[in-house]
């Protein structure tokens, strides 16, 4: 893993590159490709489990682009188009994963201590080594909670766009996002103490 | 009472109802924990990307070549089909005019038919579509298809010859050969073959 710039899907594509791509340019798709690459393997990154699993996205999202970009009309933006590919391909790998794994469980676990947490959590993260620890913390919270508070909170997506993209429902979003921030307070901070009502 | 981690997260996010918003207002705490939830958001928003440590592009170019290739190649294996039919008609009507060299010859063909067919069958009812291929696999799959391909185009121009050739076994042989290797690799994901 190399450290490169900030998470974007804010790139520049002229109009004319897609043009090309849209007609089946090699030269094209390939720049576009270049130009995404960061920006859907770093989304594929966070939502899966490894870095196979990342480049398997990255791949299935490269494969639909290239099938599919003859049709892209260009309605809304070419990169919220990639990137909403890249989410649904990072999604389906996670029901994979799902199907063959425990994770879900293992989330439930946590569900009873996380309801109603209120204020009384850990500093927010800021220096250089918080984000070592924000990133560690990341990748321990269970696959669907993870998914969905980095596409609520990094991606902007809406808890109806993530329901509709994960075939669920909008409560279930918010219920993961709430969970995916509990299970994040607790490890960055262990051991807090909630605060008290007043 | 303090709001709950919903009802925070929806003031951080400008979505929260009144009562909430109100509270949150209010509550020097609820505030507080508004102020550190969008500071968690901000700070996973500052996470560096990450690249990955192959480069996918050439996997990605050889599954949609092996997607256009196998359009294709669909169809040459219809016209495969044919002249086996036709190769098939041909040794029926050779009548006793055949020496027992050529008949030789023509079983060692029917019998090279038959197993071709049988791995083309076999190729068909797989679901190689669904899976993920590294690209070194994919390359291989679209490599063997370019040299099946190679082989139908010379046995069509080989004709429908009455009699059996050294030659035109030669191609069924390795027509069969091919094929059985896309079989292992559609089966395995294997990329040595060996070839």
């Amino acid at each position: 893993m190399s450290v490169v710039t900030p998470p974007s899907f804010v790139v520049a594509v002229d109009e004319l590159t897609v043009a090309r791509a849209r007609a089946g340019d090699e030269a094209a798709l390939e720049a576009l490709f270049r130009r995404f690459e960061t920006p859907v393997y770093s989304l594929a990154r966070r939502l899966t489990r490894s870095p196979h699993d990342a480049e398997d996205v990255l791949q299935e999202t490269f494969l639909e682009v290239v099938r599919s970009i003859r049709r892209f009309r260009g309605d809304g933006s070419l990169a919220g188009w990639i990137r909403k590919v890249a989410a649904s391909k990072a999604l389906m790998k996670l029901r994979q994963q799902g199907a063959r794994g425990r994770e879900e469980e293992l989330f439930d676990d946590l569900a009873g201590h996380t309801s109603g947490d209120g204020p009384g959590g850990s500093p927010a993260p800021g220096t250089a080594a918080e984000r070592v620890d924000l990133e560690t913390a990341l990748a321990q919270i269970p696959a669907t909670a993870r998914a969905v508070i980095w596409l609520h909170d990094v991606e902007g997506y809406s808890h109806d766009e993530i329901a509709a993209m994960a075939g669920r429902t909008a409560s279930f979003s918010k219920s993961q996002l709430a969970r995916a921030h509990a299970r994040l307070r607790e490890l960055l901070a262990p051991g807090v103490r909630e605060g008290t009502c007043t | 009472m303090h709001l709950s981690l919903e009802e925070l997260l929806a003031v951080r996010d400008g979505v929260a109802g009144a009562a909430a918003a109100g509270h949150a207002a209010a509550c020097a705490e609820c505030a507080a924990e508004v102020k550190r939830l969008a500071a968690v958001r901000a700070a996973l928003a500052a996470l560096p990307e990450e690249r990955p440590s192959n480069d996918v592009w050439p996997a990605v170019v050889a599954r949609a070549a092996g997607e256009c290739e196998r359009r294709v190649w669909r169809r040459a294996g219809w016209i495969a089909a044919g002249l086996a039919a036709m190769f098939t008609i041909a040794i029926g009507v050779r009548g006793a005019l055949e020496t027992y060299a050529e008949a030789k010859l023509a079983r060692q063909t029917e019998t090279l038919v038959a197993e071709s067919q049988r791995l083309e069958k076999a190729l068909r009812s797989s679901e190689r579509r669904e899976r993920v291929m590294s690209g070194r696999t994919a390359g291989t799959v679209v490599q063997l298809e370019d040299r099946i391909a190679t082989i139908d185009a010379q046995l069509a121009r080989a004709g429908n010859d009455r009699y059996p050739s050294q030659e035109r076994i030669g191609l069924w042989q390795e027509r069969v050969r091919l094929l059985d290797a896309l079989v292992s690799v559609e089966k395995s994901g294997t990329t040595y073959l060996g070839l």
